[in-house]
């Protein structure tokens, strides 16, 4: 017999033989990309593996990740929509704005969207807010995970256009991508850098961790809009 | 403001929006809001109908950009990693076929697409006509006697694999025919399916065009590349232009001058494609008179400094690794 246990708003931990991360499924019996379904007093778990998901991930390492039902989330590099299903199972009674710039990831990601109504699709250059600018609205919540060399720069300029004032920027940052030689916590360090002092808008770093045993050389960063 | 309402046909509107992308500084305000707006102007009743009037544009939109992005190059792509895949399959489908056709009929020394027609054509070696020049050879045969059934499933399984080795054929005619229009110039001086190898791994014409030639160089050879890097190999020297016949039966003291020469002209190549379309046969030659000069100013091998040193053991410098 199976125990859940809720760790945040919407994310659950699903006890049967092992703990595992799960949300609950608003696209009732259907699965997106082979993940388990466990059923328990009627509801209905899809389980959330973190080795796939940076976002999953972070969850794990015991972020403490401002999210609810009504947020309103920019997801930036959304590829084939892996870790946007769970978000939008999050997320059921808001929206999902995920960018995409892989015509070929976009073709997953729109049949996802076709099933649940809370997935907004978009093909677009996330490096260029201001090609999506209208059809997205200020955000709760921006989360990126976009492998470009400038993402914190990406992740400040969508930012500056779409996030509240009290809203949070979740941040994976994969060091290979921004070189693939020097050591990952110099180049940490330095995108940190950036993320508080460098660039507009400044941001306020809640949480850094990185995303071992997970992800290799990933850092994971939670931050807010300096007041 | 004046303003005027859009129908509300989800085509329509994705059509719109794809239009804005493209001066959209010039049409709204900094912190313009789309929801807001529509409201107002009762261009809908209420925030749900926005979102899910939203949510069907934003999925067209996708749609309308996703059937649109598939350029000609992207179709020699396709076809070129099929090629691979069918040639991967060939190599192993006839090692087995002249396995097991070899216990019937060792003596008939075929093999490839020979032996695949061969054996979809007669079955059986007993099938073979005097006229045939290999009937001499059936009579003496050490082979064991091939029942009928058996004679079935190689059959079959012969007709499959001479089936790949024709769709092979059409894949590299198509990539022959297709090349001609997309990268005349590459196709020049790389050859069809070298050409179209080097688009498929950068991912498509326009990038090959925006890459430094030094890197079109190793293009292939990422694993040694970033064991370079990472300062624990020397620097690999070509990667899949190894398969140019300029460079793989050039001597292998100069192959890492020809693999840079290749490559500039390689890149040179991609760029007049990409950007003007225009043929230029005077790159050929050029290309060729270079490796010429390449050749006659390096006519030995270099000199070995220290003989006795482990590190000069190593003979030609770093393989190419995919």
């Amino acid at each position: 017999m199976p125990k859940v246990n809720k760790l945040y708003e919407g994310i659950y931990e699903v006890v049967k033989d092992k703990k595992q991360l799960a949300t609950r499924n608003i696209d009732y019996g259907k699965v997106v990309y082979g993940e388990k379904l466990i059923t328990f007093e009627g509801i209905e778990y899809r389980i959330w593996d973190p080795r796939r998901s940076k976002l999953g991930a972070m969850i794990l390492k015991k972020f403490n990740i401002p999210i609810k039902e009504d947020f309103k989330i920019l997801y930036l590099g959304a590829a084939s929509g892996t870790t946007v299903s769970h978000v939008s199972d999050i997320v059921s009674d808001g929206a999902v704005y995920a960018v995409e710039f892989a015509p070929r990831s976009m073709r997953d990601l729109i049949g996802l969207a076709s099933r649940r109504k809370n997935i907004y699709p978009i093909l677009a250059d996330a490096r260029k807010p201001d090609s999506y600018a209208h059809l997205v609205e200020s955000v709760d919540l921006i989360f990126q995970d976009v492998a470009q060399p400038n993402q914190v720069e990406i992740a400040t300029r969508n930012a500056a256009r779409f996030l509240k004032r009290t809203g949070y920027l979740l941040l994976s940052i994969k060091a290979r991508s921004i070189d693939t030689v020097v050591n990952p916590i110099k180049i940490f360090t330095n995108e940190l850098r950036k993320l508080e002092q460098t660039l507009e808008p400044k941001f306020e770093i809640l949480c850094v961790k990185d995303l071992m045993p997970y992800h290799e050389d990933h850092l994971g960063v939670l931050a807010k809009l300096k007041s | 403001m004046e303003y005027e309402l859009f129908s509300k046909d989800s085509q329509e509107l994705a059509c719109h929006s794809l239009a804005l992308r493209e001066n959209i500084p010039n049409l709204l305000p900094a912190k313009f809001d789309l929801k807001a707006a529509a409201l107002e102007c009762r261009f809908v009743a209420s925030p749900s109908e926005y979102y899910s009037l939203l949510h069907e544009v934003t999925i067209k939109t996708a749609e309308l950009q996703v059937s649109g992005a598939l350029t000609p190059d992207q179709r020699v792509i396709q076809a070129v990693e099929a090629l691979d895949d069918i040639n991967e399959n060939i190599n192993s489908l006839s090692e087995r076929l002249s396995e097991w056709y070899g216990i019937y009929f060792p003596e008939s020394g075929l093999g490839g697409e020979a032996l695949a027609i061969f054996v979809a054509y007669y079955g059986s070696p007993k099938n073979i006509g005097p006229e045939n020049p290999l009937y001499p050879k059936t009579i003496n045969s050490m082979g064991a006697k091939l029942e009928t059934a058996d004679e079935l499933l190689l059959k079959g399984f012969a007709e499959s694999v001479y089936s790949l080795y024709e769709r092979k054929k059409q894949i590299e005619y198509y990539i022959e025919d297709r090349m001609r229009y997309i990268s005349p110039n590459l196709k020049l001086i790389a050859g069809s399916i070298l050409g179209a190898r080097l688009i498929s791994i950068a991912g498509s014409l326009e990038k090959l065009a925006a890459f430094p030639s030094s890197t079109i160089q190793v293009l292939g050879a990422s694993k040694a590349l970033f064991k370079h890097l990472r300062g624990r190999a020397p620097s690999p020297k070509h990667g899949i232009i190894y398969s140019h016949h300029l460079l793989n039966t050039a001597p292998w003291w100069v192959r890492g001058k020809i693999a840079r020469a290749l490559a500039g002209k390689l890149s040179i190549a991609a760029r007049l494609d990409y950007y003007s379309g225009e043929i230029d046969p005077s790159l050929v030659e050029k290309l060729e008179t270079k490796v010429r000069q390449i050749k006659a100013s390096n006519p030995q091998p270099p000199q070995r400094m220290h003989v006795n040193e482990t590190k000069n053991k190593k003979k030609g410098g770093s393989k190419c690794l995919k």
